[in-house]
């Protein structure tokens, strides 16, 4: 008993000691004003993408130490806006939210509910490659630094469909002359889907709803969803019943498979597939008269952070050809720098992507709202 | 301590930290599941507006009604096919059989996703029999995918092999020598199977069809990957209800499901408790 009592007693001290020395070693971390920590969050091919491009950032230079803490999606992701906003709104001064992930969309939610003092100003002309950026974004300038876009592209068979469509109007047209050829999945599925719901929902209303969280414009959709209504009997069809697939994939495969023509599809996941060697090279990827839905994607400083010069050095370094090139081929994710600046063969597989300007929405619980709808209205047709 | 008052106390010391993670992992939840579907959205409060969303929507009595109909539908044939399997492996001593019998479990061992897209794979408009009827010059279009039809298949493909395993336990507690008495005086295969293999499984087909309702009820994965849009299985219709932020709504559906799988539960203790006639002395 007693020696049990000693072992245990050992373990305990030793167990103490462990974590009073790797609590030191982390305080001394932070306070070296080198190290500064990266929040992002997303698929694993995100975090793939961040990986290298971290450990390539703390080679080339040793001024800084990047940190990196991913939040794998749907692993509370959600959560991380929170935790934010609760530093913001308690006051909290010198955290290690140094650097933030988010798309223009989420930027436009933290504004609104925190105000511009949430950021950073980025001190733009101190940043080597700044002057590659392509875009700017439409919200957050001088904080907000995107280094990729993100959209949703039509995705059709080339073999078949010689000839794609290029306006919404020529879609329809193809739509019904083409029973049972086009698909796209359930809106509450995947942003795909969602982005072709909203988009012809919007295309209808003024340019200014599409960011815009006013409950007002839900008056506004019966024109929208009167042409889901009408293009819903030219749908895909199992089993003599239109189907909507689930999942973002499950158009991609209908479409992979040649069982339909063409779909909605988000952008990288159809290159990162045709690169992969499970998308046949015939399908490919244009932009429509009005666009899809589409993102920037970018970094912003927390102004609660510890280390702002670092995670603006990183800001920086991921507009470099080499941070770009990563991100290209780690998720094919479009560059937001000028295409020539990066590696010749890499970009082969986006040629023709040059994409001028991305369609972003940010509709907040509108969002939720149009899917309820879908699901009630256009799901039930049969 | 003295040995017999350790001996009192140990049993209960040894099911504590079992009965402590029950309680954390399953009590706890339930109970805020509970408290969650009395949680009213629109009114604000505790009181009925979930449960009665359910009860008045048209949609979600679809949605409970289709679940419902799949679910009896796979049971009755589960266990009905699983039956004449555990008979045929219990009384047969074929090469088949014996293969059939070591094969039996291997779905088993395959985890649910795999098996899923495996099945689509070969089933769908495109796929694996699609492909092989192009080769002969017909297009058959099974017409499986996003259709009731395609997930009683997957649900038989996954149930079929458990409810085998437990009908198959209580075939091979049937003594050979009972069968064979018979037989001496005279009885037939219809009899012998009336008259002593019957009564002697009944309440395992009972058990069998109690567990292969419950674990359908609360399907996910194989209605949101072969599922239609409309209706929706109760599994994913809370996936969605969950996914649009109405807690309370879904923490209902939950309850909802909870009380069919308990009125099933109840069935199953039931036939348990059951003393036949000639088990009574």
């Amino acid at each position: 008993m007693k020696k049990a009592g000693k072992i245990a007693l050992g373990l305990f001290a030793g167990a103490m000691a462990l974590t009073s020395l790797t609590s030191c070693t982390t305080t001394a971390a932070k306070g070296d004003g080198k190290t500064f920590t990266i929040w992002a969050s997303g698929s694993d091919n995100v975090k793939v993408q961040f990986e290298q491009q971290v450990a390539k950032f703390n080679e080339i230079q040793d001024e800084y130490v990047a940190e990196l803490q991913f939040i794998t999606s749907g692993t509370g992701a959600e959560s991380l806006s929170s935790r934010l906003i609760a530093a913001f709104q308690s006051g909290q001064t010198d955290t290690e939210y140094d650097l933030i992930e988010a798309s223009d969309s989420e930027i436009v939610n933290y504004l609104n509910q925190c105000g511009e003092e949430f950021f950073v100003q980025v001190d733009t002309e101190s940043m080597e490659n700044y002057g590659n950026l392509n875009y700017q974004p439409a919200v957050g300038e001088g904080y907000y630094i995107p280094y990729r876009g993100t959209t949703v592209l039509l995705a059709y068979n080339s073999e078949t469909v010689p000839n794609p469509p290029t306006t919404t109007e020529e879609l329809y047209q193809w739509i019904e002359e083409h029973p049972g050829r086009f698909a796209y999945n359930t809106p509450g599925s995947g942003g795909a889907g969602s982005s072709f719901v909203q988009t012809s929902l919007y295309n209808f209303l003024p340019e200014e709803a599409l960011t815009s969280a006013d409950e007002k414009w839900a008056n506004e959709w019966d024109q929208g969803f009167d042409l889901l209504t009408a293009l819903h009997p030219y749908m895909y069809q199992s089993a003599g019943k239109v189907v909507y697939p689930n999942k973002n994939q499950g158009t991609l495969d209908l479409l992979a498979n040649f069982e339909i023509d063409m779909c909605p599809a988000w952008a990288d996941m159809v290159i990162s597939q045709k690169m992969q060697g499970t998308m046949p090279e015939s399908i490919q990827l244009v932009q429509l008269d009005p666009a899809f839905t589409g993102n920037l994607v970018g970094f912003a400083a927390p102004s609660f952070g510890s280390n702002s010069e670092g995670a603006q050095a990183f800001m920086d370094y991921m507009l470099s050809p080499e941070a770009q090139n990563i991100a290209l081929e780690s998720m094919a994710a479009l560059p937001v720098i000028d295409f020539s600046l990066l590696d010749a063969e890499l970009v082969q597989n986006i040629e023709t992507l040059n994409i001028s300007e991305f369609r972003s929405v940010s509709i907040g619980e509108l969002g939720t709202q149009i899917n309820e709808r879908w699901d009630r209205e256009i799901a039930t047709l049969g | 301590m003295d040995r017999e008052r350790q001996n009192k106390i140990l049993p209960y010391l040894m099911l504590m930290p079992a009965m402590a993670v029950m309680a954390i992992v399953v009590i706890y939840p339930i109970f805020s599941c509970i408290v969650t579907s009395f949680t009213q959205e629109e009114a604000g409060g505790f009181g009925f507006e979930n449960y009665l969303y359910f009860l008045a929507d048209p949609l979600q009595l679809t949605n409970i009604g289709y679940t419902l109909a799949i679910v009896l539908v796979t049971v009755v044939l589960a266990v009905g096919i699983a039956y004449l399997l555990a008979i045929y492996l219990r009384f047969s001593n074929s090469l088949v059989s014996r293969w059939i019998g070591k094969l039996y479990l291997l779905p088993r061992f395959i985890p649910g996703l795999v098996a899923v897209n495996g099945m689509i794979t070969i089933i769908s408009n495109s796929g694996l029999l699609n492909r092989l009827s192009r080769l002969f010059g017909a297009d058959w279009q099974l017409g499986l995918m996003y259709d009731a039809k395609g997930i009683v298949l997957m649900n038989l493909w996954f149930n079929i092999p458990f409810a085998t395993m437990l009908m198959g336990a209580a075939m091979s507690a049937i003594n050979n020598s009972e069968i064979e008495a018979a037989r001496d005086v005279g009885a037939g295969k219809l009899r012998i199977f009336w008259k002593i293999i019957l009564p002697l499984t009944y309440r395992d087909i009972f058990v069998s069809a109690t567990f292969v309702f419950m674990g359908n009820i609360s399907s996910f994965t194989t209605p949101y990957l072969m599922g239609g849009n409309h209706p929706t299985m109760m599994g994913v219709t809370m996936y969605n209800l969950y996914g649009n932020q109405h807690f309370g709504r879904s923490a209902a559906l939950s309850v909802i499901m909870f009380i069919l799988s308990a009125l099933s539960a109840v069935m199953y203790i039931y036939v348990n408790m059951r003393k036949d006639q000639w088990e009574k002395n």
